[in-house]
C-alpha cells in the first residue's frame, strides 16, 4: 500500500530550543500509528509542522505522494489532513451543530458544498460522537469531555483522509476511554482513514495503535509496535525520567502483557 | 538650509518628546499588565489639565498646588473607573482574551464619548490656561533659541515622576507584583499574588498618572482645547507601541523618539512647503506606528511574546 | 442537492427579512409620501449604510476598526475630484435618476476600496487592539495628508483641504436620494448574503478564533481581507454620496466621531447580525434627537453613559439579546440574523 504520510528529516526551533530534532518516520493508508513520549517531547509540535501551523526549519511532509511542507494550514487541511487541538478551542459563541459545520464548509470538499449539505455533514459527524443532542447548544456551554469530542467531530466533518488526534482521551475516565476508542475504531472503518494519535493514556494507544512513534526532547528514540516499543529499554528510560507518567507506563504494560497472552 | 532652524525644531521636538512619552506611561501600564488599551487616553490627560485649570482660574490656587490634585483626583479617577467599568470586565477572568480585549476597548471608549462632551459642555472649545500666570514666566536661551521656563518646568516634572514610577516598579514589592503579573498573569495567580488588588492597583496608578500628566500637557502647551485629545490620545499608542508594552523606560525613550522625527520631518517638509509642514510631520508619526506594528511589534524596549 | 430550498416561501418565513424590506419600503414610502424631509432620510440612511458597510469587517469578523471614517474620507474625496477635474464624470452624475451619481459613486468606492485591499494585507496581520490602532493610525495619516496634498491641486480655489462643488457641478438632492438608496438596498443585500453564506461562516468563526478558524481551513487572510475591501468600499460609497449631499468634502469626513457613529450602532444593535446595524442605526438616529432636543448640550455625555452601560450589560447588544430568546417554543435566534 502506498504512504499516505511521509515526514523526512523534521527539524523545528523555538529560539534555542529543539522541539523537533531529524524526525523522520512514514505511515501506510488504513493505519493508526501512536505517538508518545513524555511532556514536552515535541509531539504537539510536530502536528503543527504537519497541518502547516509551523514551518519546519529543516526537513519535509509529504502527503500522498506531494510535498506539503511550508503551505498555509487552510491549504493542507483541504488536501485531506484534520487536526484536534489538545488545548480545546471550540468557536464559544456558535453553536455545536455551527461548529462542525465551519470543519464541513472548509474542509475536503471546500466551495463544494452548500450550507444544507455541511449541515447534514455536521450533523451526521456529531451522531457518531454522541453530541447530536447537544447540537443546538452553544459550545461554550459543554463541558471539557464534550468540547474534546466537539473537536473530533469538527475534525470529521472536514472528511479527512488523514486525522491527527492529540490527545482527545486525556480527562477522560475509564469508561469514556471505552466508549471513544470505540468511536475511533468506528470512524476509521466506516470512512477508510488513517489516524495518527497522541496519547498519555497508554493502554489506550496500545491497544489501538498499529504501530508506534516515540519521540524525546524532540528526536525520534524508537518506532515498532506496540510490544516492540514497550520492551525498548530506551523508552522506559525515557520515561522513566518523567517519574508521573513512568509509573503509569509500566503498570499498564503489566497489563497488554496479560491482554495479549 | 539654515542650521538653526533645525537646531530649534530638533530641541523642540526633544523637549516635547519627553511630555509625549511621561502622558503615555500610564497607558503601556495599563496595556502591559492588564491589557486594557484605554480609549479615554486623550480625556484622561484633559482631566489633569482642566484641574489644574479650575483650581487656578476659580479659587486661585497655585498651578503647582493644582498640579498635585490633579494627581490626587487622577488616582480617585481610576479607582472608580476600575470598579464601573473594568472588573465585571476583566476583574474575575485569568486569561484575557481578545474577545474580552475587546469590551474593555468599548468601555473606554464610551467613557472617552462622555468625558470629551463633558468637558465640551463644560468649558467649551476655546483654549484654556494659566493666561498671565504662564506669560509672566522668564525665558531662558539654549543653543540661540529662546525656552520658556514653563516648559522646562514640565519636562524636569515629567521626568521626576517617570523616575519614581520606575523605582515603584523596580525596587517595592508592590511594584515587583504588578510587573509579575504583567510577564505572566497566570503563573503570578498560582504564587499568591492577588490578581484583582494587582488590577485595580495598576488602573489608579495608570489613570493617575495619565490625569497627571495633563497638568504637564498644560505647562507646555500654555493652554489646552478638547481637541488636543485627538493629537496625544493617537500619539500616546505610537509611544507605546515604539516603546513596547509596558516598559516605563521605552515610553519616554518612544515619546523622545517621536518628538524628534516629529521636529525633523517638520524640517525637512518645511524646506519644500512651509504649509504642509505640521500635517506632515503627524503623519509621519503614524505612518512610524504602522510600520512598527507589522514589523516590530513588541516594540523596541519590548519582550517578544 | 439537499437542503437548498431557495424558494420564494423559504425567505417569506424569515423576520429578518421581513424586516429589512419593511425599512426600505418604509423610507421609499417616506419619501413618496414626503413624511420625512429628505434631510431626515438621508441621514438615516447615511447612518444605516455606514454601520452596515463597518458590520462586514466588525460584526462578523471581529475586527474593530476604530479608523473607519478613512474610508468614508477617501470615498468623499475621490468623489469630489472625480467630479471637480473629470468633466464627463461631472455630466454623467445628472443622468438616468442618480444611476449617473451612483455610477461615479462606484469609482470612489473602488478607490477607497483598492487601498483597503492594499492597507488591509498589512494591517489584517494585526489582532485586537493593535489592529484598531493601527486603522486610527491610518485614519489620521490619510487625514493629515489630505490636508497637505488638496491645497497644491488647485491652490486658488481650494482653501485648506475643504473643496466645495461649484453649482454645476452637484445634482439634486433628490437625484442623490436615489443613488443613495440603490447603494443602501445592495449594501443590504451583501450583508444578508454574506450571513447567509459559507464566506460568513468563516468570517464568523475568525471572530470566534482565527487559529482555530484557520486549521480548519478557513482561508483566513484572504477572507479578511475580502471582508475590509468590501467594508471600505461600501464606506467610500456612502461617503461619497454623503459629500455630493452636501455639495463638497472637507476634512471633518475623516473625524474619529464617524468611527464612532459607525462602533455605536453597531454595538448598539448586535454584532454579527444583519438585523443589528439596522436597528442600531435607526435606533442611534431617534436617541441623537432626542437626546439634542431634551438635553442639549450635555446629549453626547448621557449617549457615552448609554454605550457603556450596553457594552457592560447587554454585549450582544439589542438584537443579540433578543436572539436569547422563545416565543412560543420558537427560538428568536432562528429567525433573527
Ligand atoms: N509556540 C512555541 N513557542 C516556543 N516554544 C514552544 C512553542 N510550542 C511548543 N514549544 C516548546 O516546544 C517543546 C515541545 O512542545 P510540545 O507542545 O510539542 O510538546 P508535547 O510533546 O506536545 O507535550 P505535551 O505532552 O505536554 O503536550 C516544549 O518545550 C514547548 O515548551
Ligand atoms: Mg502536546
Amino acid at each position: 500500500m502506498e504512504d499516505i504520510l511521509v515526514v523526512e528529516n523534521v527539524t523545528k526551533r523555538f529560539g534555542g530550543l529543539v522541539a523537533n530534532s531529524k524526525v523522520t518516520f512514514s505511515m501506510k493508508r488504513g493505519e493508526i500509528l501512536g505517538l508518545i513520549g513524555p511532556n514536552g517531547a515535541g509531539k504537539t509540535t510536530l502536528f503543527n509542522v504537519i497541518t502547516g501551523v509551523y514551518k519546519p526549519d529543516e526537513g519535509r511532509v509529504i502527503f500522498k505522494g506531494e510535498d506539503i511542507t511550508g503551505k498555509p494550514p487552510h491549504v493542507i487541511t483541504r488536501k485531506g489532513i484534520a487536526k484536534t487541538h489538545q488545548i480545546v478551542k471550540p468557536f464559544n459563541d456558535m453553536t455545536v451543530l455551527e461548529n462542525a459545520m465551519v470543519g464541513a464548509l472548509f474542509g475536503k470538499r471546500a466551495h463544494q458544498i452548500t450550507i444544507g449539505e455541511a449541515k447534514e455533514i455536521a450533523y451526521q459527524s456529531l451522531e457518531l460522537v454522541g453530541l447530536a443532542e447537544k447540537a443546538e447548544e452553544f459550545a461554550v456551554k459543554l463541558t471539557l469531555r464534550q468540547k474534546k469530542m466537539l473537536e473530533l467531530a469538527r475534525a470529521l466533518s472536514a472528511e479527512p483522509e488523514l486525522l491527527l488526534l492529540d490527545e482527545v482521551l486525556a480527562g477522560l475516565n475509564p469508561k469514556e476511554v471505552e466508549e471513544a476508542l470505540e468511536i475511533i475504531k468506528k470512524v476509521k472503518e466506516e470512512r477508510d482513514l488513517s489516524i495518527i494519535m497522541i496519547e498519555h493514556v497508554m493502554h489506550a494507544v496500545m491497544n489501538i495503535a498499529d504501530r508506534i512513534v516515540v519521540l524525546h526532547f524532540g528526536w525520534k528514540i524508537a518506532e515498532g509496535t506496540p510490544e516492540e516499543v514497550a520492551n525498548n529499554p530506551e523508552v522506559i528510560t525515557a520515561y522513566l525520567g518523567d517519574p508521573r507518567y513512568a509509573l503509569r507506563f509500566v503498570r499498564r504494560k503489566g497489563g497488554e502483557g496479560d491482554g495479549s497472552s | 538650509m539654515d542650521v538653526s532652524i533645525l537646531a530649534i525644531n530638533l530641541v523642540n521636538g526633544f523637549l516635547w518628546g519627553i511630555i509625549l512619552g511621561f502622558a503615555a506611561v500610564g497607558l503601556t501600564l495599563l496595556w502591559g499588565v492588564m491589557k486594557v488599551v484605554n480609549l479615554a487616553q486623550g480625556e484622561a490627560i484633559l482631566m489633569g489639565s482642566y484641574v489644574a485649570i479650575v483650581l487656578f482660574s476659580q479659587y486661585g490656587i497655585s498651578p503647582l498646588i493644582g498640579g498635585l490634585v490633579a494627581l490626587l483626583v487622577g488616582l480617585a479617577a481610576g479607582f472608580l473607573i476600575y470598579w464601573a467599568l473594568l472588573h465585571k470586565l476583566v476583574g474575575k477572568v485569568e486569561k484575557i482574551t481578545l474577545k474580552i480585549e475587546m469590551s474593555t476597548l468599548l468601555a473606554m471608549f464610551a467613557l472617552s464619548i462622555a468625558l470629551l462632551n463633558f468637558y465640551y459642555y463644560i468649558f467649551g472649545s476655546e483654549p484654556r490656561g494659566f493666561g498671565l500666570w504662564s506669560i509672566g514666566l522668564p525665558f531662558i536661551r539654549v543653543l540661540g533659541t529662546t525656552i520658556r521656563t514653563n516648559i522646562l518646568l514640565a519636562d524636569a516634572l515629567a521626568l521626576i515622576s517617570v523616575t519614581i514610577v520606575y523605582l515603584f516598579l523596580d525596587r517595592t514589592i508592590l511594584g515587583k507584583s504588578i510587573r509579575a503579573v504583567m510577564q505572566d498573569a497566570q503563573a503570578a495567580s498560582l504564587v499568591g499574588i492577588n490578581p484583582v488588588k494587582i488590577k485595580l492597583l495598576t488602573t489608579v496608578l495608570g489613570i493617575g498618572l495619565t490625569v497627571f500628566s495633563g497638568f504637564m500637557v498644560l505647562l507646555f502647551e500654555a493652554s489646552v482645547t478638547p481637541e488636543i485629545a485627538y493629537k496625544y490620545a493617537p500619539l500616546g499608542f505610537v509611544v507605546v507601541v515604539l516603546g513596547g508594552l509596558g516598559s516605563v523606560v521605552g515610553s519616554l525613550v518612544a515619546g523622545i523618539i517621536i518628538g524628534i522625527i516629529y521636529g525633523l520631518s517638520k524640517v525637512v517638509v518645511s524646506i519644500f512647503n512651509p504649509r504642509i509642514s505640521d500635517p506632515v510631520a503627524l503623519s509621519t508619526a503614524f505612518i512610524v506606528l504602522i510600520l512598527i506594528l507589522l514589523f516590530k511589534p513588541e516594540g523596541i524596549f519590548g519582550r517578544k511574546r | 442537492m439537499t437542503g437548498k430550498e431557495s424558494t420564494l416561501s423559504h425567505y417569506l418565513k424569515s423576520p429578518t427579512l421581513i424586516v429589512i424590506v419593511f425599512v426600505v419600503l418604509g423610507i421609499l414610502i417616506a419619501r413618496i409620501l414626503g413624511m420625512s424631509t429628505l434631510d431626515t432620510l438621508m441621514t438615516i440612511m447615511y447612518f444605516m449604510g455606514i454601520a452596515l458597510s463597518l458590520n462586514i469587517i466588525m460584526g462578523f469578523a471581529g475586527y474593530v476598526s476604530f479608523g473607519h471614517a478613512v474610508f468614508l474620507g477617501l470615498g468623499g474625496y475621490a468623489y469630489v475630484l472625480l467630479v471637480y477635474f473629470v468633466k464627463p464624470l461631472a455630466q454623467l452624475q445628472n443622468m438616468g435618476f442618480g444611476l449617473g451619481a451612483f455610477l461615479v459613486a462606484v469609482l470612489a468606492g473602488l478607490f477607497a476600496a483598492v487601498i483597503a485591499a492594499s492597507v488591509g494585507a498589512a494591517v489584517l496581520r494585526l489582532r485586537g487592539a493593535f489592529f484598531a490602532i493601527a486603522t486610527i493610525g491610518l485614519d489620521f495619516t490619510a487625514l493629515y495628508l489630505m490636508k497637505a496634498i488638496v491645497p497644491e491641486l488647485n491652490p486658488e480655489q481650494f482653501f485648506g483641504a475643504q473643496i466645495i462643488l461649484p453649482a454645476d457641478k452637484i445634482v439634486e438632492k433628490d437625484v442623490v436620494f436615489n443613488a443613495m438608496f440603490l447603494t443602501l438596498i445592495i449594501l443590504l443585500a451583501v450583508n444578508y448574503y454574506i450571513r447567509k453564506s459559507p464566506f460568513g461562516v468563516g468570517l464568523t468563526a475568525i471572530k470566534e478564533d482565527e487559529d482555530a478558524a484557520e486549521v480548519l481551513g478557513v482561508p483566513t487572510t484572504m477572507f479578511k481581507i475580502i471582508a475590509f475591501t468590501l467594508a471600505g468600499f461600501f464606506a467610500g460609497m456612502v461617503g461619497a454620496l454623503f459629500s455630493l449631499n452636501g455639495g463638497g468634502v472637507d476634512e471633518t469626513l475623516f473625524n474619529l466621531g464617524h468611527s464612532i457613529d459607525m462602533i455605536v450602532m453597531i454595538v448598539i444593535g448586535g454584532l454579527g447580525t444583519v438585523l443589528g446595524p439596522v436597528v442600531g442605526s435607526l435606533i442611534y438616529f431617534e436617541l441623537y434627537d432626542l437626546l439634542l432636543v431634551h438635553y442639549p448640550g450635555v446629549n453626547l455625555i448621557i449617549l457615552g453613559i448609554i454605550v457603556a452601560i450596553v457594552v457592560l450589560f447587554f454585549p450582544e447588544g439589542l438584537i443579540g439579546l433578543l436572539r436569547k430568546y422563545k416565543v412560543k417554543g420558537v427560538r428568536l435566534r432562528d429567525l433573527l440574523e
